[in-house]
């Protein structure tokens, strides 16, 4: 479960660029939940993101992940409760590091980190077993350097790290926003099949007006650092891609016509 | 080249071979431009060498010693982490203390050891000639050193360092306090960087001050040298290149330096280092086919 309430996010509070990022933020989900948040650019999505994964400290308010208040607490220390797949390939796994190594961290993310060798055969077989579920053949290159993979491969790899080891809560920033769009339709139908599968308590940032109606239980619409939108089930099911747009429309005051472009 | 210079040379780089494995772990493993290492060489060798002439053990000496360099490192660490003062700076402001602190640890500029017990003492005199007991008396230790940095950086620990190095963000996202590892791998790759020192001022008898300009350069030129010859595939390949570049750099040197040939003298050695090393980093390109 997550639980956010009146959380205020300023950045660069009394120099001239002071911007309020999250202007009093309310929001429960409740277990085994999957939400989409959309908004436009500068609506607070990351920021909100940033709030739950512990990047971005709170102004003002309360976090609370699971049973725990983590509002205080940063990346590192609240990473045993929450899962992450970023948007760029390129930070969410180990470039460097190979398959297996990216995998062997992630198996033990928020957990005590020991002195015995972090590949024994039976994480091996383990991680092999959950490598060859992807179908995409990577299960024979375990050893393989993280870069030499596609930037679908490894948002693939970096969905079965989220899961390796338990969480409260899975957080995706737009992660399919850099693939090539049959990858990103790969990724989101993988994205489905894990968060059903394990009841994962799901937020999910996207850019795509259609991902966010056509998955999860409930759709959270941000604009200017608040929640303007909140629909789940049949009110939701009722919902079009073209009335967000049109809600979108009014919200700005304005036509707009780069991001009609953008989520259509 | 004689045998004894030869086999000199062997040793040198066996003791630089700390150095070296060292550096790895700062410029590699963390990439962290580290230049702490020119001040605690030569801390690592004054503090054993006071240790032992004051007659403390000197396996005891240069525990010492690695512990001195492991604070050296720390410092470095915590100007970085703590003070935000950029790493390259934070090291170099350690490195010129160190100067001061060094003079101060032998209250004189060097400190000779000739005819005190060393950690090779015992090894002497059983057969073998003494300038092939000092290169296997530490090529021991650097097989041990090797067999556990190696395993140190393929457990959970080392691989979360190794993390901190690759992807600081992605790190802290799967739970690693990224600041603890840099404390924790600039003290580590110190303290090897002190007990290179330690084992220098063991085996030529005397500790001197002004031993550790250049250490880096030396160090950089042994990992670069073993990357190039030996490729960075995983870890233990890349730690037996550091090794075996370390030694070759020493030979190389030898070679240059006594070679009638080419009429070099010892003061021309910073050249050749520099010249060594830039062939090095050179050459990769050149076989890759590109231009340099």
């Amino acid at each position: 479960m997550i639980s956010v309430s009146d959380i205020k996010v300023t950045f660069g509070k009394g120099t001239p660029l002071q911007k309020q990022a999250l202007n009093g933020v309310s929001l429960t989900i409740e277990e085994g939940q999957f939400v989409t948040v959309i908004g436009s650019n500068g609506a607070g999505k990351s920021t909100l993101l940033g709030v739950l994964a512990g990047d971005v400290i709170a102004t003002e308010g309360q976090v609370k992940i699971g049973t725990a208040d983590v509002t205080r607490q940063g990346t590192a220390g609240r990473a045993g409760r929450v899962a992450r797949v970023f948007q760029d390939p390129l930070t969410g796994s180990c470039g460097a590091l190979s398959i297996e190594e990216n995998l062997a961290l992630a198996a033990r993310r928020g957990e005590r980190r020991g002195l015995s060798s972090a590949l024994g055969p039976q994480r091996r077989a383990v991680f092999r077993e959950r490598i060859a579920e992807l179908n995409l053949g990577l299960e024979n290159r375990m050893r393989d350097r993280m870069d030499l993979l596609s930037g679908g491969q490894r948002q693939a790899v970096s969905l079965v790290m989220a899961t390796l080891a338990g969480s409260d809560v899975l957080l995706l920033d737009e992660h399919t926003a850099a693939l090539d769009p049959g990858m990103a339709e790969f990724i989101m139908t993988l994205t489905q099949k894990i968060v059903s599968e394990r009841k994962l308590t799901t937020l999910m940032v996207t850019h795509s007006m259609r991902q966010a109606l056509d998955y999860g239980h409930r759709t959270v619409m941000l604009h200017g650092g608040e929640i303007v939108l909140d629909v789940a089930g049949d009110n939701r099911k009722n919902l079009q891609v073209e009335d967000l747009i049109a809600m979108f429309r009014k919200m700005r005051g304005q036509t707009l016509d780069d991001d009609a472009l953008l989520i259509s | 080249m004689s045998l004894i210079a030869f086999w000199g040379a062997v040793e040198l780089g066996l003791v630089y071979a700390f150095v070296a494995v060292g550096v790895y772990l700062a410029f590699r493993v963390l990439d962290f431009p580290d230049l702490t290492v020119d001040g605690s060489f030569p801390l690592g060798a004054a503090v054993t060498a006071v240790l032992i002439i004051a007659g403390i053990n000197p396996w005891l000496a240069a525990f010492v010693a690695m512990l001195a360099g492991a604070g050296a490192g720390l410092v470095t660490a915590m100007l970085n982490v703590r003070f935000r003062i950029l790493n390259l700076l934070a090291s170099i402001l350690t490195m010129i203390a160190l100067f001061s602190v060094n003079l101060r640890v032998m209250g004189k500029p060097n400190v000779a050891l000739i005819n005190a017990e060393t950690m090779l003492s015992p090894f002497f005199g059983h057969g073998l000639r003494d300038f092939y007991v000092r290169p296997l008396f530490i090529f021991v230790l650097v097989v041990l050193a090797v067999v556990l940095v190696w395993r140190f950086l393929e457990s959970d620990a080392g691989l979360s360092m190794r993390a901190t190095g690759a992807n600081a963000r992605m790190a802290r996202a799967q739970g690693v306090d990224t600041n603890r590892q840099i404390y924790l791998g600039i003290a580590l790759s110190n303290a090897l960087v002190a007990l290179g020192g330690a084992l220098f001022a063991q085996t030529n008898g005397f500790a001197d001050v002004t031993s550790g300009v250049g250490t880096i350069v030396v160090g950089l030129a042994a990992v670069i040298i073993g990357e190039t010859l030996f490729g960075t595939r995983g870890i233990l390949m890349a730690l037996i290149g550091c090794v075996l570049g370390s030694i070759l750099y020493r030979i190389a040197i030898q070679l240059a330096l006594s070679s009638d040939v080419l009429g070099l003298q010892a003061s021309d050695l910073n050249f050749v280092t520099a010249l060594l090393v830039t062939v090095a980093l050179v050459l990769p390109r050149l076989r890759r086919g590109g231009a340099a």
